[in-house]
């Protein structure tokens, strides 16, 4: 459900960036990325069998 | 550059995410292979690079709006890198089909890489960000609407695919059905 909702609302950001104000486009877009990277925090719980 | 070279170059940037976001629908529906819940999220910031090539189509272009692109490829060549390491070990088969040899997350690390360099050179142009003068057309003319329009249509069309995948709950690790078409079927 979370990736429904982040694409909805990438496609709001992306009408309001072409039709709103600009503040508001910028401000829906640095919430966007901070639900993504949420998202990716949440889901990237495997360890890594790696060595570096 | 001038602003109207940035705005054509920006309306081409629109497209080659719309090509990449038709692209994973045409893998999807012709392979009958439902994207991972981080294929999903590389998916979105695919559709989140797009959203400075918009401003700056509508406002003319700044470094603000490209550092907004900058910042979505950051978060989504992390977000395939892993996926890389995820299936990186000898013997893993990786995750879905492979695309000339390359699976999908690995193209998706090399196409965030490649929108990192190219944002990066395109910043180096500084005669875009002052005003030249010229007669701009509103809204980047009829090249640039049906790119925005396009790449917004693909976005949406996904709102309605991962819904059908993922219904209402948390998406499935390793999807093989559309959840709500299920009991249809």
């Amino acid at each position: 459900m979370e990736f429904t909702l982040l694409f909805l609302a990438t496609a709001v950001v992306m009408l309001a960036a072409w039709r709103g104000p600009r503040p508001l486009a910028l401000g829906l877009f640095a919430a966007v990325l901070i639900a993504c990277v949420a998202t990716y925090l949440h889901h990237a719980t495997d360890a890594l069998k790696l060595s570096f | 550059m001038t602003q109207r070279h940035a705005i054509t170059l920006n309306a081409l940037s629109l497209y080659a995410v719309a090509l990449v976001l038709a692209a994973a629908f045409a893998a999807q529906f012709s392979l009958h292979e439902l994207p991972c819940p981080l294929c999903l999220l590389q998916r979105i910031l695919f559709a989140t690079l797009a959203i400075g090539p918009i401003l700056n189509i509508r406002f003319g272009p700044r470094s603000s709006h490209y550092a907004i692109s900058l910042l979505s490829a950051v978060a989504g060549a992390v977000a395939s890198t892993r996926q890389v390491l995820l299936h990186i070990l000898p013997g893993d088969a990786g995750y879905g089909s492979a695309l000339l040899g390359y699976h999908y997350y690995s193209w998706a690390l090399i196409g965030f890489v490649a929108a990192i360099v190219l944002l990066a050179a395109i910043l180096l142009f500084d005669r875009q960000f002052a005003d030249d003068g010229a007669a701009l057309p509103t809204d980047g003319g009829a090249f640039a609407q049906v790119a925005v329009w396009l790449v917004i249509a693909l976005t949406v069309a996904n709102v309605t695919t991962t819904l059908l995948e993922c219904g209402f709950g948390a998406c499935a690790d390793n999807p093989v059905v559309y959840e709500l078409l299920k009991h249809a079927s």
